[in-house]
């Protein structure tokens, strides 16, 4: 037994050194050597391995290239999705600078935070990224390019809360872009979109708007100045009121894409915004303007005119005296004061630019135009 | 062993080595799990010493032909763990999972640690960095695999301790 044990330990001995050796004398091979029984081995034995593990890999790589590819289409998705957020966000960022470049003064730009409650169903607030310490006060309108959103309730030293025209409490004096009618516009109480909708209550019953007529603010009752948009009629509303109408307006601005906005100044309030949002009521005023600038630029003109015809007739009276002097003998100065020059703003003595002088020796009969010394100014 | 113990550790050998080739490239982990390495140790504490060392250079032989390493590093690394494993298990081989793991890890990390230094020919910081953080990694990950492969493949095989 106990031979048998030594026999087998020395076998088991021999093996593993004869299992060295041969690996050993693998490893000290030279490349050229080693590489055919490695490859005998690779294209007996070892083949359906070697045929496993390259369809292995050719599955990893296959996997990797479409995560890759769906990696490129999410970048091109999202890439996409930013590119066209960028685009609204740029077109709103021009729209107020736009409107900003044309109120010129007394406005305070704010970015607007949405901060709905979950629990409400309709946007009635927003918070403003300005504040008292930038010059918003309560009770200041908030305007988009659109037109109206709201009005500031709250103005703490940084930010303020705006209540928007959803809002239950908001009120605003309106009339329609004719001023033929006259009303107030109370937030509509309905559900779903149509809680965005707006009233025009108090409309004469003699008056009646059709649908696509625009609504402005009156400036009536101070917190709003004149003409800016609130929204287009939509229908009218049936009501219990025998002498009044009121009517279902659409809002110009849509409170979800609001994102920045202007708080107008109680001064620019007082002041008024003029024809921001093209307010045909403002029209007259704006005709004034350019007649007024018509008529100044008429008087410029006229009296240009005026100036260039009494140095004109003034060059020709000097020409004829000298003429007269030339041709009975008597001295002419050189230094003749230039009226037509003068005329021009050009002083005497100073430098000019060469002028062909003509001859002034001899008397030229057709250099008096008989028409222009007969004439007189007129 | 008798027969049907021996074709059914061959079988889940087989098993284990059809993984090596086919689950190891699919996963690609820089860590990754040697499924010949359980393949050994599974044969080799149901075979003599000397039989121990010849699987161990067989199938060394096998990864030495497909993979890109010198030729005869895996055989020689092997044929040494095939006949330690062989013969500790006369020593201390219990029918212990934690053990088993243990003996997973020991033996892959050998196995590692005699490739390495007789395929790289020389001491440099990247076969230190091998040895000493990615084939513990590698044993460690193997001996989980190799304990949750005999775990899963144990009602196919006959387990003998003795």
């Amino acid at each position: 037994m106990a031979t048998a044990a030594r026999y087998g330990s020395r076998v088991d001995a021999g093996l593993l050194v004869g299992c060295v050796v041969l690996s050993l004398i693998a490893v000290v091979l030279k490349d050229e050597d080693r590489e055919p029984v490695a490859s005998a081995l690779r294209r007996s034995v070892v083949a359906p391995l070697v045929s496993l593990q390259r369809g292995a890999e050719r599955w990893r790589s296959a996997w990797v290239t479409s995560e890759q590819r769906q990696l490129v289409a999410d970048s091109g998705a999202i890439r996409g999705i930013k590119e066209h957020a960028l685009l609204v966000e740029n077109e709103q960022l021009r729209k107020i600078v736009g409107l900003g470049s044309r109120l010129e003064w007394g406005f305070v730009p704010a970015e607007a935070v949405h901060s709905a409650a979950p629990s409400e169903d309709v946007v009635t607030n927003m918070t403003l990224t300005a504040g008292s310490v930038a010059g918003v006060q309560r009770y200041n309108p908030v305007v988009a390019p659109e037109g109206l959103v709201g009005v500031v309730q709250t103005a703490d030293p940084t930010m303020s809360v705006a209540i928007l025209y959803t809002s239950p409490d908001f009120r605003a004096s309106a009339m329609s872009a004719d001023a033929s009618a006259f009303g107030i516009v109370y937030p509509h109480t309905g559900r779903g979109s149509a809680a965005y909708m707006l009233e025009l209550r108090g409309v004469p019953t003699r008056v009646q708007l059709k649908p696509g007529t625009q609504i402005f603010t009156s400036g009536l009752g101070g917190t709003f100045p004149r003409g800016i948009t609130i929204g287009t009629v939509v229908s009218e509303l049936k009501t219990t009121e025998p002498w009044t109408r009121t009517y279902l307006l659409r809002p110009a601005v849509s409170p979800s894409r609001v994102t920045t906005v202007l708080v107008l100044t109680a001064q620019r309030v007082t002041q008024g915004t003029g024809n921001v949002w093209g307010v045909a009521v403002n029209a007259d005023s704006a005709t004034r303007r350019i007649a007024a600038a018509n008529d100044s630029i008429a008087r410029q003109a006229a009296l240009i005119e005026a100036q260039a015809r009494r140095a004109a007739l003034d060059s020709v009276r000097r020409a004829t005296i000298d003429s007269v002097r030339r041709s009975l003998g008597a001295f002419v100065s050189p230094e003749s004061p230039d009226s037509a020059n003068r005329a021009s703003g050009i002083l005497p003595g100073a430098p000019r630019a060469p002028v062909q002088r003509r001859d002034t020796t001899r008397a030229r009969r057709d250099s008096i135009r008989p028409d222009t010394t007969r004439k007189s100014p007129t | 062993m008798n027969w049907t113990g021996a074709v059914r550790t061959m079988l889940v050998c087989a098993i284990l080595i059809v993984l090596h080739y086919t689950l190891r490239p699919l996963l690609a982990w820089r860590a990754s799990i040697d499924f010949l390495i359980v393949a050994l140790l599974l044969g080799s504490v149901r075979l003599r010493p000397g039989a121990a060392a010849v699987y161990g250079f067989l199938l060394g032989l096998v990864a030495d032909s497909i993979a890109v390493s010198p030729f005869g590093a895996a055989a020689l690394a092997m044929s040494i763990v095939g006949f330690g494993a062989s013969w500790l298990k006369a020593v201390f081989f219990a029918d212990n999972l934690a053990l088993n793991g243990f003996f997973l890890f020991l033996a892959k990390w050998i196995f590692d640690l005699i490739f390495l230094i007789v395929g790289h020919r020389a001491i440099d910081p990247e076969l230190a960095m091998q040895i000493f953080v990615w084939s513990p990694l590698a044993a460690a990950v193997t001996a989980v695999a190799g304990v949750l492969a005999l775990s899963l493949l144990k009602p196919l095989m006959e387990v003998r301790t003795t």
